[in-house]
């Protein structure tokens, strides 16, 4: 085990530069270049000059990518042009949001492609099936903006009983720990609902395939034979088999999360890496379009290490390979 | 069955969670506190919140390291003051100023001294009274070439700042000139004594700093920043207008989405909204809590000719594309009542608008007449004219996410066809806008022109300001470029006037850009929140005034 886990994170720190090397050499492939945040405001050409030694924008572009990678290597992700703040700062303060709204997701998300996904499979064929394959498919294909701006037009506006953005109340500063705590929840509860939607149907539909796939094994019929109770045979047996492809699902899924998280953080001003996205692209601020996306992809290869080492814990063929 | 028992429980455990949230789910407008004396319907009284929203969220709290961008300003002008404060009573006059931090001031016989007389009574929170060193510190740091202010041209010809004594300090000018007191007055004090130890070399590095050491003089200061989400301010006890600000806080919401912005203005989580949409007035003018505050503002939309490319090269071919565009019914469509067509570099809302101008008509047969003289005929038939084998054509660009300008391009498209002219619209990211345009690398591009109270047009028609500057439409005029240098040298604005009105006809004859409207701005406001009066430079211009109704 321990030489498959060296194994992997080898491998997943070469993919991780590889990742920060593309995205900073990829970027400065936009047309402009870093300075031209300078260029809207208005700097003579000599502040411009000035502003560009002072963040290091006047070297050439190698030695500015060697010095960035190894800062980034000690954890200095550089300043942000738009906040002239750490980038390590400014991510830090919105990696919270987005990881408590991506649980909040998933948990809806596994919610109901556990519910949608065993009720089809266990009534294959039936019209419940046939039912439950058209709403995994509407929530498969429905935008995730269109739904954010419905959600909030319904259950703010028409039926105001949530709150339609932020993570917070106005006057959260004021309220007790209980509830404080109760307030995040009502916040979370829209935009987690439309995250989890978003990615509930394709799930639902990969756990239904895979459960009637597990439930025709030999080894079912053989639990059925031996007298087992049909909730052992499906909750035991049955879903445990076929489980193991849906982990491998839930890594690939970390980066839908994210791309989701930056449309949804935007609707619902949640204030998470995908608003922080989103502002730092309009508003050109290279460092943090830079640490934004080399976090979310650290993030998505740790996911996968993680989706490994889960499959490997739960498949020892998987280890031994 | 027994595995509808388990879909069942995964079922009752997400409706647990769900009453859970839902019971207390019911509207909850934020709970604002009445502050104490409770006071009629129409008399001002102090207490309560009010909660504004924002698409965009401040950079920090020094503006000498931030963009001079709206959001910046609304917030930090209200914490820190300026030695006067500029009225918005432009009109029909130079905007006039009210003392601030000084109380008075005198020029020398010479004009190239001008001396402010400092109240005694201005103190930052932290109890430390604000002084001529205040102001001279500011200065430096205004100059600091490590600092880089936006704005720091501002003060190219003040020689030095003198510290006579904590209550008066002395502008020494090179030149006699109209904006002087303008310039002296650019830009809030900042306190020296809190922010002097971090050395101006490492100030563009370091924005959380004055976050960390804030003091501030005006009328609010912040309570608490949570990134992304909210900015509380609150009353600064220690403010010298007695009895002001009326407010306790004032919430300054970051809402990215304009429409989410809306739903919850209506709704009422929102108490003010500075600008709508104009499709959005409607609804707000139909919700019986909400006032719509309209207002002529500081912004006027252009199509900017690219005057270095052959096809805009001549000032008579863009007259004839002036007149082959109905700017009238773009507007009329677009803006309804909330516009007009431009016909000037000055808005017609300003004292310095030439009266003798008009917009030039919409006149397509003019249009062909002026084209043909200058040799643009439809020689194959293809119903574009051509010149020398090559068509009228060009691509106008403007910018993504702004409705009512895309619309325009489309319809403008449609005009100049029946001209005999290809346009092809295009949309880019704003960012990428500004780039091409800067660098002169676009044929025509819908833009729009901010235009302050200096009134001061160097900067988007001076030919120096192609190369650093403005000058988007990279016009060329020895003549322009005289009047605006001899404008800018008389003693104050109302001199200046002259020359204004002939670089208005300059510019109206020579059209470097086709000035497409003006318009008003759209503030939404709770009518429970009382004695707004959002000008065209600031929304939160009187926000030390404002009020809330008691049981608002």
């Amino acid at each position: 085990m321990l030489g498959f886990l060296l194994r992997r994170l080898a491998a997943s720190l070469l993919l991780l530069l590889l990742v920060l090397t593309f995205t900073f050499f990829f970027l400065r492939l936009i047309p402009g270049d870093p300075a031209h945040i300078f260029e809207g405001q208005r700097l003579t050409l000599e502040q411009q000059q000035r502003l560009r030694q002072i963040y290091g924008l006047d070297r050439p572009l190698p030695l500015q990518y060697l010095t960035w990678i190894s800062s980034v290597a000690k954890w200095d992700w550089g300043t942000s042009l738009s906040q002239q703040r750490p980038v390590s700062t400014v991510l830090g303060e919105a990696v919270p949001a987005t990881a408590i709204l991506a649980m909040a997701a998933l948990v809806v998300e596994y919610f109901l492609a556990l519910l949608l996904g065993i009720a089809s499979a266990l009534r294959r064929g039936s019209a419940l099936d046939h039912g439950i394959r058209i709403v995994t498919l509407l929530f498969f294909s429905l935008p995730l903006f269109w739904v954010g701006l419905m959600v909030v037009l319904l259950f703010s506006y028409v039926w105001p009983v949530l709150p339609a953005s932020h993570m917070h109340s106005v006057d959260a500063d004021l309220m007790s720990p209980a509830g404080r705590l109760l307030d995040l929840a009502r916040h979370l509860f829209l935009p987690a609902l439309v995250m989890g939607i978003g990615t509930a149907g394709g799930t639902a539909r990969f756990l239904r395939a895979s459960l009637i796939e597990v439930m025709s094994q030999d080894y079912i019929r053989a639990a059925r034979a031996k007298g087992l109770s049909e909730r052992r045979v499906v909750w035991v047996h049955g879903l445990r088999n076929a489980i193991v492809p849906v982990i491998q699902v839930f890594a690939i899924q970390l980066p839908v999360l994210l791309s989701g998280a930056l449309i949804v953080e935007v609707v619902f001003s949640w204030p998470g890496l995908g608003q922080l996205t989103f502002l730092a692209i309009s508003t050109r601020d290279y460092p943090l379009i830079l640490g934004a996306v080399a976090l979310s992809a650290t993030l998505v290869i740790l996911g996968n290490l993680l989706a490994d080492i889960l499959h490997a814990l739960v498949d020892p063929r998987v280890r031994d390979a | 069955m027994r595995e509808k028992f388990s879909l069942q429980a995964l079922v009752l455990a997400a409706a647990g969670v769900l009453l859970a949230l839902f019971p207390v789910g019911c509207r909850q407008t934020p709970e604002r506190a009445a502050g104490p004396g409770a006071a009629s319907a129409s008399t001002p009284r102090r207490g309560g919140t009010v909660v504004t929203g924002w698409t965009a969220e401040p950079g920090g709290v020094n503006s000498l390291i931030l963009p001079s961008t709206q959001i910046n300003n609304e917030m930090l002008f209200r914490m820190f003051l300026h030695l006067y404060e500029e009225q918005s009573d432009f009109q029909v006059h130079p905007a006039t100023f009210k003392p601030q931090l000084a109380e008075s001031y005198d020029w020398s016989p010479d004009h190239k001294t001008l001396t402010f007389h400092l109240r005694g009574d201005v103190f930052w929170t932290d109890g430390v009274p604000v002084t001529a060193e205040d102001v001279r510190w500011t200065w430096q740091a205004q100059r600091d070439p490590d600092v880089a202010w936006e704005l720091a041209d501002s003060k190219d010809w003040i020689t030095d700042v003198e510290v006579v004594d904590p209550r008066t300090v002395r502008f020494h000018f090179s030149r006699v000139y109209a904006k002087q007191f303008l310039d002296a007055n650019e830009g809030p004090v900042f306190p020296k004594h809190a922010w002097e130890k971090l050395p101006f070399a490492q100030w563009r590095q370091n924005g959380d700093w004055f976050r960390q050491h804030l003091v501030v003089d005006g009328p609010f200061t912040l309570a608490s920043w949570q990134p992304q989400q909210q900015i509380v301010l609150q009353r600064n006890e220690r403010y010298y207008e007695k009895g002001l600000p009326y407010l306790d806080r004032v919430v300054m919401r970051q809402i990215p989405d304009q429409s989410s912005g809306l739903t919850q203005l209506l709704s009422g989580e929102l108490d003010f909204l500075p600008q709508l949409n104009f499709g959005d007035a409607p609804r707000v003018k139909a919700s019986p809590r909400l006032e719509l505050i309209a207002y002529w503002f500081n912004i006027y939309v252009a199509l900017t000719w690219n005057n270095e490319r052959p096809l805009f090269k001549d000032p008579e071919v863009r007259r004839a594309l002036t007149l082959a565009i109905d700017r009238q019914t773009i507007v009329e469509t677009l803006l309804g009542s909330y516009g007009k067509v431009a016909d000037s570099p000055i808005l017609t809302s300003v004292w310095a608008h030439d009266p003798a101008l008009h917009p030039l008509p919409y006149d397509p047969a003019e249009a062909r007449c002026i084209l043909a003289a200058k040799g643009w005929r439809d020689t194959d038939g293809d119903g574009i004219l051509d010149r020398n084998g090559k068509p009228f054509a060009f691509e106008l660009l403007t910018n993504t996410g702004n409705q009512a300008r895309t619309d325009a391009t489309v319809m403008i498209q449609d005009q100049l066809r029946k001209a005999g002219i290809r346009v092809t619209p295009r949309q880019v990211e704003f960012n990428t806008l500004a780039t091409q345009t800067i660098a002169g690398k676009f044929d025509a591009a819908m833009m729009g022109y901010t235009i302050d109270t200096s009134l001061d047009l160097r900067s988007n028609f001076h030919s120096q300001s192609i190369a650093e500057g403005s000058n988007y439409p990279r016009y060329r005029n020895p003549e322009m470029d005289r009047l605006i240098e001899v404008g800018a040298s008389q003693p104050d604005l109302l001199a200046e006037r002259p020359y204004l009105n002939q670089i208005q006809q300059i510019a109206h004859r020579d059209q470097p850009v086709t000035f497409l409207w003006e318009s008003q701005r759209l503030t939404g406001v709770n009518k429970r929140v009382r004695n707004v009066r959002p000008t065209p430079t600031f929304a939160f211009f009187n926000l030390k005034e404002w009020w809330v109704e008691p049981n608002g």
